[in-house]
């Protein structure tokens, strides 16, 4: 970094552009983004091009790692289909494959996209009234009602209810044909997907190259989101109405950028779960009990909605749903049934029904397509079978082919015929595709530029003041250089879509102006299965704490082999054996004994009580481990991802980083108290920013209580394993060091560990913050301030439990306290977390919990 | 004929259930040569909801809310019901299959009644090859539509067996089809995903036929539960023929229509969703008593 701030010289950029743009050709019969016919850069990629030849090769992955930084310090993953393991949720999650060329963009071309696109959104939300309305395009014979019937997403119940197939946000997909023109390819008009990912392309590449960004006076995204959310909150009857984005859950392999619009848009992140209809309206099942929901902006497909109307099979939707929609007292956007326009069949009308609808023609053309239920267009599609694309004319209907078009030409003969006779049987089932040719971009690759084939996903929100389009999107880069297909699925990078203005553009973030908004201290409501999971985050974390305490107290004893303490040895075998009772390691046959505890003191390596500590700590099998609850901890908080920041979020991966052991590898003692050290520390930063980056609300008394439940419970075991009568120093003094009150003893006391005052201070003493009775009095405070769900002014379950607890503390006496009555002080600890299950978390409660049996 | 019909169903649960929420279509149709003279669904425990409707397809659609807990739900459905229907069309004089087929196909109505709905895979009709070429074998080309239709339901009725132990309500088609055996659900689904296959419009009917045979004559196969089988739509002149493969029967005065739809789901008599961790029981009991 010692050339840093001093520009290159003029040959060297020189020689730069040059290794840059080597072998930089693009293909043969296709468009390119970046180079023209004639080898020469396109003006509007110069000054992106000038930037990166003013970077060393060092430079440039320099600033590729701070891009990569953050998609994967802000956690931004996908999930690949069919890639999951409910053991292991993460197994199927994917690192966001960013390409760190964005794709430059002129804004008078992103003129011609823009209204193209907010022109068939027009359409399709035109149409889409028409069918679940009067029906009108089809009566006139300009559709045929077998396109509309074909489709699977075409739901019936939904006719004549409002806005059954509204159309709040549409996406389509585009690609650059060899003339350089732009062609829709396909239409998203069920819940799309991606704009939240645009969103994080953007930020990435933005960090990664802040002044070119500036320079080039790139488009903003906010803006465009500010609209789709007002457009939202003018569907609601209400002025401040309550907004849920309904996700499938974290199965679902674009989870991640549900939670992250969530967060962004200030929506309330639900399951279908955490809502219930009574009396016709939705409910969002809050700690505070069932709160209206006003819209619903739905990431699951509509069929999959209500298992009532719709789909019964679904374990996602909201029994009575529809009948809400039907009543007029939600909004669910888009409308249910919007995914009807989706079918390519409908591709082959959409010009007519322009002229009809909205008496234009289309700015943007979409790729010819011909549906066979046609008779004549049957026959042209049959005649021209070997240079056409054939494509399912609806989703998952009867064409035995998989969503994806293919290429008739290419089949062998015997399945070609095949789908010829397929073809002439049920040609509704198919549609024959003109054959599309992609335009490239460059990617950057063994450090060059190489042409991709690339398609470009554009959005469309519908807002008070009209369509409006996202100043960018997504684009998606095949890995193959001729792709006609591209999925995200399997082998696609995406990357960010730049469009450069002349002028600078404004600045405008979703932050609203002060003056027009009401103050509020304490926001949002809590749904019980956020709290629910804040709870037992609480827990894992605190019970990850707990097992690295006792792993290091073991190691630093086995370490610190002092022979001569002759209850070292006892000591020793009861911090193991926790490790055992804890389920975080395997009992192991050897280490019972005196005998066997003393050799193990000696340090050898590959002892069995090392042994236990080593997998206490890494085995993820050991469902007490400390890599195990990590992992649920990890699990749980993925759920609530939206409320978790980013920092907090990070804390996770370091963790697991530091708990994974390489496959073969034997930690020695020393190596094992250190990792066991460095984990409590980053756990020590997990709390620090809970306690003071998080607003106290609900949630974070949620998580609290499960800390304080947890290391209430942990330090009452604890206690009782150490405390007896008989109890030695060494194994007080191991209790100290488990409930972290090393320090403070010594600071009152001057002799060693003794039984009374030790039990004082981890149990009693109201000073000490880890002591039983200093959790008892938090969980005294966090519960009284949870909403009440009672109104005669009697106390509900929790709060009454937790007062007892509170009055066991003060009026106990340490010189009384015995293993019995640590024993009574835990289990009314867990009949707290009970109580507080019982009232505040949804405990199975869904009206989805069973089926009746239908009857033939 | 007059019938008087009733229909009581009984769900008997382990422990208490607190809510459920529930979708009835039990009562029958008043059209398509059908009077329902009087009806009505009586349930126990007293829903603290009802909405009456009626669903896409012209049924009546009954969403209940039981928000007290119950150990028995009892639903009760008597009606009165005149039924007379034109008699059915000669199966020589009908269109031939494929131009129903292209009629179907070229239809401009979205109208409950349009054939355009019936003419795709459905939640529980999915296309099936096999059975594709079960019914094609009826099917040589220009043959009258009703005819071979009804020489498909007549194999239906020779080649599978009635069992009702061999199939669940979940039982998929193509399982049944492979087995042989089945209920009149199977049968009309079978029978649906062969006809939808050749790009015939074929609808699915749940109802009753009557209990007690007219003198001299066999009981009916079906009569002592709801019953289902298909209906055919042969061209705009003489439009949806009911057809039972059960009992190979082309509809008339036998059948009493409940609800139309695409497959069993679109008509399922009684479904929900309930809170409660327990088992349940089912009991039915159906009586359907020709009046004069």
């Amino acid at each position: 970094m010692a050339l840093q701030g001093r520009s290159p010289s003029t040959r060297v950029k020189a020689e730069r552009r040059n290794a840059l743009l080597a072998g930089y050709r693009p293909l043969p019969g296709a468009y390119d983004e970046f180079m023209a016919q004639d080898g020469s850069i396109r003006p509007h990629w110069e000054p992106f091009l000038t930037e990166w030849s003013a970077l060393s090769q060092d430079e440039l992955s320099q600033r590729f790692g701070l891009a990569d930084r953050h998609v994967r310090d802000t956690g931004v993953s996908y999930r690949v289909h069919g890639d999951i393991d409910e053991r292991d949720p993460q197994a199927g999650e994917r690192a966001w494959p960013l390409s760190h060329v964005p794709l430059v963009m002129t804004g008078a071309e992103w003129q011609t996209i823009a209204a193209g696109v907010a022109q068939r959104a027009q359409l399709l939300a035109s149409l889409l009234d028409d069918i679940y309305g009067p029906g009108e395009m089809v009566a006139k014979g300009l559709l045929p009602a077998a396109v509309v019937t074909g489709s699977p997403d075409y739901l019936r119940p939904l006719h004549d209810a409002p806005d059954g197939g509204s159309l709040q946000l549409y996406a389509a997909d585009l690609g650059r044909g060899p003339d350089g023109r732009w062609w829709v390819l396909g239409d998203r008009a069920q819940a799309p997907s991606g704009a939240g990912y645009a969103l994080e392309n953007r930020l990435a590449l933005a960090r990664a190259f802040p002044d070119l960004f500036r320079t080039m006076n790139i488009e903003r995204l906010a803006t465009f989101f500010q609209g789709f959310r007002a457009g939202l909150v003018a569907k609601s009857r209400r002025v401040e109405p309550r907004i849920c984005l309904l996700t499938p859950g974290p199965m679902n392999e674009s989870y991640f950028e549900q939670a992250y619009l969530a967060r962004y848009l200030g929506f309330l992140l639900v399951e279908g779960g955490d809502l219930m209809m009574r009396d016709g309206r939705i409910h969002v099942r809050t700690i505070a009990g069932p709160k209206r929901a006003d819209v619903i902006w739905r990431r699951i497909d509509g069929d999959f909605s209500d298992p009532l109307e719709l789909n019964a099979r679904s374990a996602l939707g909201v029994a009575g749903l529809v009948q809400a929609v039907r009543q007029g007292h939600v909004h669910v956007a888009n409308g249910l049934g919007s995914g009807v326009v989706e079918a390519r069949a409908l591709m082959s009308f959409l010009p007519k029904l322009g002229k009809q609808l909205l008496g234009e023609e289309m700015i943007l053309p979409n790729v010819a397509t011909w549906w066979c239920g046609q008779p004549r267009e049957r026959a042209a599609v049959l005649d021209r079978l070997d240079e056409m694309s054939i494509a399912p004319a609806f989703r998952s209907a009867g064409s035995g082919l998989d969503s994806d078009p293919i290429l008739a030409g290419e089949l062998p003969a015997a399945e070609r015929a095949a789908l010829r006779a397929r073809i002439e049987a049920r040609g509704m089932d198919y549609v024959g595709q003109e054959v599309v040719r992609l335009s490239t971009m460059p990617v950057f690759q063994n450090g060059h530029l190489q042409p991709h084939p690339v398609t470009l996903r554009v959005f469309a929100a519908a807002t008070p003041d009209g369509w409006k389009v996202m100043p960018g999107g997504f684009c998606r880069i095949s890995d193959e250089p001729d792709a006609r297909a591209v999925s995200m699925r399997s082998g696609v990078r995406s990357s960010d879509v730049w469009v450069t203005s002349d002028t600078p553009v404004e600045q405008v973030s979703l932050l609203p102006t002060g003056d027009r908004i009401a103050i509020r201290r304490v926001v949002g409501t809590l749904p019980s299965r956020a709290a629910d999971n804040l709870f037992w985050l609480g827990r894992y974390l605190e019970r990850t704490e707990a097992t690295l305490r006792l792993v290091r107290a073991l190691l630093g004893r086995l370490i610190d082999a002092d022979t001569t303490n002759p209850a070292r040895p006892d000591t020793v075998r009861r911090l193991a054996n926790l490790l055992v009772a804890w389920g975080a390691a395997p009992a192991a046959k050897a280490a019972t004994g005196r005998g066997a505890a003393a050799r193990n003191l000696a340090g050898a390596k590959g002892s069995p009580v090392l042994a236990q500590a080593t997998s206490a700590l890494y085995d993820a099998a050991e469902y007490g481990s400390a890599r195990a609850n990590v992992g649920e901890a990890r699990r749980t908080a993925s759920v609530i991802r939206e409320r978790l920041s980013i920092d907090a979020w990070r804390l996770f991966g370091d963790l697991q980083r530091q708990l994974t052991l390489e496959p073969g590898r034997q930690p020695s003692e020393g190596e094992v108290y250190e990792v066991a050290d460095r984990a409590l520390k980053t756990l020590a930063a997990f709390s620090g920013l809970s306690q003071e980056n998080m607003v106290r609300g609900a949630g974070w008394r949620f998580l609290d209580i499960g800390r304080r439940l947890e290391r209430g419970i942990a330090t009452c075991r604890f206690a009782r394993h150490f405390a007896e009568t008989t109890a030695q120093s060494d194994g007080l003094d191991a209790l100290l060091d488990l409930t972290d009150s090393q320090i403070t003893y010594r600071s009152r006391y001057m002799l060693g560990a003794s039984l009374q005052p030790v039990l004082d201070l981890v149990m009693l003493d109201p000073y000490n913050p880890r002591s039983v009775a200093f959790q008892v009095d938090r969980l005294d405070i966090e519960i009284a301030h949870l909403p009440s769900l009672t109104e005669d002014g009697m106390l509900e379950a929790p709060r009454r439990l937790v007062l007892k607890l509170a009055a066991e503390c003060r009026t106990s006496e340490a010189s009384r306290l015995d293993r019995t009555s640590i024993l009574l002080f835990e289990q009314l600890l867990m009949g707290l977390s009970s109580a507080i299950a019982d009232r505040y978390f949804l405990q199975n409660s869904g009206p989805e919990g069973s089926r009746l049996t239908g009857i033939a | 004929m007059i019938y008087d019909v009733r229909h009581l169903t009984t769900y008997g649960y382990s422990r208490p259930v607190p809510f459920a929420r529930c979708i009835l279509r039990l009562l029958p149709r008043n059209d398509g040569g059908q009077t329902v003279r009087r009806s009505e669904l009586v349930v126990t425990p007293r829903p603290a909801e009802r909405i009456d409707g009626i669903c896409f397809f012209g049924n009546q659609m009954t969403t209940l809310t039981i928000s007290k807990a119950h150990r028995e739900l009892k639903v009760e459905m008597r009606a009165r019901v005149e039924v007379n229907r034109p008699a059915p069309p000669f199966p020589g004089l009908t269109r031939h299959w494929e131009e129903v087929g292209a009629l179907a196909l070229a239809s401009t109505s979205l109208a409950p009644d349009s054939p355009t709905h019936h003419l795709y895979p459905s939640r529980l009709v999915p296309a099936v090859s096999e059975v594709v070429d079960y019914a094609r074998k009826s099917f040589s080309p220009l043959r009258p539509v009703l005819e071979a239709a009804s020489e498909l339901m007549a194999r239906i009725r020779a080649d599978f067996t009635y069992d009702p132990d061999a199939t669940e309500v979940t039982t998929p088609l193509a399982e049944a089809f492979r087995q042989r055996h089945g209920v009149c659900q199977d049968f009309a689904h079978i029978m649906i995903a062969g006809l939808r296959g050749l790009g015939l419009p074929a609808a699915y009917v749940s109802g009753y036929i009557r209990t007690i045979p007219p003198p001299g004559q066999k009981r009916l196969e079906g009569s002592d539960a709801s019953h289902a089988w298909v209906m055919l739509w042969c061209g705009p002149e003489t439009g949806w023929v009911g057809l039972d493969p059960t009992n190979d029967l082309i509809v008339a005065d036998d059948h009493i229509v409940t609800a139309f739809g695409r497959d069993y789901a679109d008509v399922s008599p009684l479904d929900g969703v309930l809170i409660g961790p327990g088992s349940q029981k089912v009991g039915v009991a159906v009586d359907v008593i020709p009046i004069g």
